[in-house]
């Protein structure tokens, strides 16, 4: 097969794919475009009514601007913790060697494995405890380290090639100095890889920062979502356009991640 | 080619270095905010549901009534639940082996230099980002049994599709579908950055040695991204046995139960029938399966840094 | 001098006994987007005529409402007051975390007679009364008039009885093509509550009067069953489907809610029709009755709980329920907001089509209110959908179902 015959094919395959991966996020683009009188017209891929209009109503429908700032400063913290904390974590377990290792990494997998639902009364119990209702450290703290995160780092790490690390080692450097040093800017795709599920994890949050604040001025941006999906019927319009909204900055943060994907070890000058 | 398998090659230095605490001191240190957090708000939490699950209790009665592992007898003793654990091992097979295999192969061929690259892995990764009303809308439109595009490709090619959300024998099948949508997106990003990590001069190596493309996936790529794959197939078991919000979303666990996973019946436990210890039992009990099936799987890779 | 002095004490005792009255109430409800806003207006209003009260209005989703009262029972942070779903009220009552209300509704001679009788089923327990209807909503019939007119029928008669909806429906399949009826077949409570609309048109109960057994696998039971297999098995004009065929055209008849007549005229591209939901010959009309209840928490101290009452007092008196209705498109709880002549002459003028479910408020039921009733209705609709699907035969279905539900219920 020639050359351009297989690129012809891969962009086949992949435009394929990608229709199929983009449809529900186009559909939600023109129903939030589309006047309620259209609705149950069947769905489109491409925009054919045009109600700006709708975004107005739906960010006026709730306090947005209010909702906005928490929950970017509740995601800015979880991002930061989590990718900080759990790189330095999945760094001890994979390239330290210590009594209990394997037990602790089974423990921190095990946290993966309990349902949310049956632990969210007691840890809403231990942050009242701690008297952090209504507070942000409520809404970051108990989530400032990722099971998951630690999980990625850990497997990361184990295939990087441990040369660099041991001829600093060699050299008397200590291990938080490689971490910091070598280690981390060998892994900015993977930092970036974790921030986004990071990210995700906390822009999409409903149930924990609703528990855990009373007060509207905590409310976060997925609040405001669920304001249009009403007990009594769904207000689809409103709601795709506040979706639109809500998701962007996802999108954008996605956007911003995958640069990172592709400035990965090949560039950093480690040949060996 | 098997002299390019990558081991490390140190193993030797790597005992020189400690003695029996090994690097303890150091470890703690780097472990000390993951110990404080997840012991806090993850270790105590989990125990004190095991207990929970030994209690009845509705979540709001001032009264816990004791009933020792009435929850687990109950559990084990009825039809719904292995019911859910078939649904739930069919859809965790199905969606874990296609939707690493579609991720894979999405990955490997956004890791060329291909125009439209930057476009085409935002568009595989809108699944992981569209809010799942709006895909639970359109995946339901998309399986509609006269309206839906996937009956009527049927009807172009003579076939007649089933109503596939409201037939109990293939609803399954179409949440699957939607599960591996949603899967294959995350898969791509993570084997993507796994594929960075593989310094070029391995590539360049084989090369010289004359190995053509397939055989330099078969034995760098594949090899090196078995600790990523590990990873892959842990988080997407752990992720589809608490599989719950594309279920609610699309079959609300019918019909016939027939799409009724674990996570929904839990979902159902806990938060519907406010069944708080009997949906701590249930947790407890998928807890041990998962946990055994992940020990099983590190056992076999050792540690996670083989093949799977 | 003096009356100086006695004019910067009496400014002091003043300020002193605001302070002293002022009280601040949380009230958490979900009623979103338009809702919201006329509950909003409402306590605002209330506030002005009522110096040194706030009520703080805090929106939870309603998904989330019953989870988040339930943490907050647990670790004793409720707020003042609280809206619930009725189906939810049993297991809130039996928390012992509400405050009863006799004694209030006594001294402020809140005359409960003129409240309809299915509401008020909710929020008893153990002889005292915890909770009111404040909002009702309920299940109807609505038709496309235009596919009424393509298969030839009145677009302006609906079906009365079984016999007519069966007879109607199967003229529009044979002169239409589309379904004539849409069946709620997805399970769970949606399926659940549209079955009961046929089970009590047909004469059979529920459960038994003391709610302590099924008593669906009766004769009646059976018929009525039959029936929505027969629609879709034997003259299959109604498809097992999912949701939502009404109001793209796909079926000319559908059982729901009355807070559609709002929803379908902005959405659909037909006329409507409206009306009381037919029921079987020799039956009985009937229809099934949701909507919120309001309560008070234990836990506010006397005075805060006497004035969370009066708001709640105040929210129920005909006038502000008028105004609530009216504003919300709910249906009334009391006789006398649905014989209120401004009422009525809104609802001919601005909501025609709910004219009708104003009227079946005086028939309409409530769903037994047991603890759990959840999972009741999720095993009934389980064995509704095993006979619709030919699976079961209605009567092996039903004493299935009532061999599963029997337990739940000792």
């Amino acid at each position: 097969m020639s050359k351009a015959w297989k690129a012809v094919l891969t962009h086949l395959l992949l435009a394929g794919g990608a229709f199929l991966s983009a449809m529900p996020f186009l559909w939600m683009l023109t129903t939030a475009l589309k006047p309620e009188s259209a609705l149950y017209q069947p769905p489109l891929l491409f925009p054919v009514h045009f109600e700006w209009e709708n975004f107005a109503k739906a960010w006026q429908a709730a306090p947005f601007p209010r909702f906005f700032l928490n929950s970017a400063v509740m995601t800015a913290g979880i991002v930061i913790a989590q990718t900080l904390f759990s790189a330095m974590a999945g760094y001890a377990f994979a390239r330290m060697r210590f009594a209990g290792r394997d037990l602790l990494f089974f423990g921190v997998l095990g946290t993966m494995m309990i349902p949310f639902p049956v632990t969210l009364i007691p840890s809403f119990l231990v942050v009242n405890a701690l008297g952090w209702i209504d507070t942000y450290n409520a809404l970051i703290i108990p989530r400032a380290v990722s099971a998951f995160a630690i999980f990625l780092f850990r497997q990361f790490f184990l295939s990087l090639p441990r040369e660099l690390e041991e001829a600093a080692l060699m050299d008397g450097a200590g291990r938080l100095t490689i971490f910091f040093r070598i280690v981390l800017p060998l892994s900015t795709p993977v930092i970036a890889a974790s921030a986004i599920f990071s990210f995700l994890f906390a822009w999409n949050d409903i149930l924990w920062p609703l528990i855990v604040t009373n007060s509207p001025d905590m409310r976060t941006v997925q609040v405001g979502l669920a304001m249009f999906q009403g007990q009594y019927g769904v207000f689809w319009t409103l709601l795709s356009a506040a979706a639109t909204i809500v998701t962007l900055p996802a999108v954008l943060a996605f956007l911003a991640a995958q640069r990172q994907f592709i400035a990965g070890i090949t560039n950093t000058g480690l040949k060996e | 080619m098997n002299g390019v398998r990558l081991q490390p090659t140190s193993i030797v230095i790597h005992r020189g270095w400690r003695r029996t605490l090994g690097e303890l001191p150091t470890a703690l240190l780097f472990l000390l905010p993951t110990i404080a957090v997840l012991g806090t708000f993850n270790f105590y939490p989990a125990l004190y549901s095991l207990y929970l699950s030994l209690f009845e209790w509705n979540g709001l009665s001032p009264h816990r009534e004791f009933v020792g592992l009435a929850n687990y007898t109950r559990l084990l003793a009825s039809g719904e639940f292995w019911n859910s654990l078939r649904v739930t091992l069919l859809y965790a097979g199905g969606v874990t082996l296609l939707a690493l295999a579609l991720g894979l192969l999405v990955a490997v061929l956004l890791n060329q230099p291909i125009r439209g690259q930057a476009l085409y892995r935002v568009l595989y990764f809108l699944p992981v980002i569209t809010p799942t009303v709006a895909s639970g809308v359109v995946w339901k439109y998309l399986f509609d049994p006269t309206q839906g595009v996937v009956n009527r490709g049927l009807a172009e090619v003579g076939l007649e599709g089933p109503s596939w959300l409201s037939d109990p024998s293939w609803a399954l099948a179409a949440v699957v579908v939607v599960g591996v949508w949603k899967r294959v997106g995350f898969n791509m990003v993570v084997y993507l950055a796994a594929l960075q990590g593989i310094p070029k001069t391995y590539y360049e190596a084989a090369q010289l040695d004359g190995a053509d493309s397939w055989q330099q996936f078969r034995y760098i790529t594949l090899p090196l991204l078995a600790p990523t794959t590990f990873f892959l197939v842990v988080t997407a078991l752990i992720d589809a046995f608490q599989v719950f919000d594309l279920v609610y979303v699309m079959t609300s666990g019918g019909p016939l139960g027939s799409t009724d996973v674990l996570g929904y019946y839990l979902y159902r436990q806990g938060f519907r029938y406010s069944e708080l210890g009997f949906a701590s039992a249930v947790a407890y009990v998928m807890f041990a399966l998962i946990f055994v099936v992940t020990v099983i799987q590190f056992r076999l890779t050792r540690g996670g840094q083989g093949d799977v | 001098m003096k009356a100086h002095w006695l004019k910067a004490i009496a400014t002091i005792a003043v300020a002193l006994l605001s302070v002293g009255t002022a009280q601040k109430l949380t009230f958490w409800h979900y009623w979103d987007g338009a809702n919201g806003q006329v509950l909003q207006g409402l306590i605002e209003r209330y506030q002005k005529e009522h110096p040194g009260v706030t009520i703080e209005a805090v929106f939870v989703p309603g998904g989330e409402l019953l989870t988040k009262l339930q943490t907050a029972i647990t670790a004793r942070q409720t707020p003042t007051m609280a809206i619930s779903d009725l189906v939810a009220m049993p297991l809130l009552t039996r928390s012992g975390a509400l405050a009863p209300l006799d004694d209030y509704i006594r001294q402020s001679n809140l005359n409960l007679a003129d409240y309809f009788p299915g509401p008020l089923v909710y929020g008893l327990y153990q002889g005292k009364r915890y909770s009111l209807p404040v909002s009702a909503s309920n299940l109807g019939l609505f038709w496309n008039k235009n596919l009424f007119r393509a298969a030839g029928l009145d677009p302006n008669r609906p079906p009365r009885n079984w016999d007519e909806l069966l007879k109607y429906a199967k003229q529009i399949k044979e002169k239409t093509g589309k379904w004539g009826i849409e069946l709620f077949t997805q399970g769970g409570e949606g399926t659940t509550w549209q079955t009961q609309v046929y089970f009590w048109g047909a004469g059979a109960e529920f459960l038994n009067a003391n709610n302590t057994a099924p008593a669906f696998n009766s004769a009646q039971g059976v018929q009525a069953l039959q029936f929505l297999v027969d629609l879709v098995q034997k003259e299959k004009v109604a498809p097992v489907a999912p949701w939502g065929l009404f109001g793209r055209g796909e079926a000319a008849m559908v059982m729901d809610g009355s807070w559609m007549t709002q929803f379908f005229p902005q959405q659909v591209n037909f006329e409507l029709g409206a009306a009381a939901f037919p029921f079987a010959p020799g039956g009985r009309p009937a229809t099934n009755m949701g909507g919120e209840q309001i309560f008070i928490f234990q836990n506010a101290d006397a005075a805060t709980a006497k004035a969370a009452w009066d708001f709640i007092n105040w929210f129920s008196s005909t006038p502000v329920q008028v105004e609530w209705d009216r504003g919300t498109g709910f249906l009334p709880v009391r006789r006398s907001v649905a014989n209120d002549p401004a009422y009525r002459a809104w609802v001919s003028n601005a909501r025609p089509l709910m004219r009708p479910f104003v009227d079946s408020m005086a028939f309409a039921r409530p769903r037994p209110p047991v603890a759990r009733y959840p999972q009741i209705s999720d095993i009934f609709a389980k064995y509704v959908q095993e006979a619709l699907l030919g699976r079961l035969s209605p009567k092996d279905a039903l004493e299935r179902a009532a061999q599963e539900v029997a337990p739940l219920l000792r």
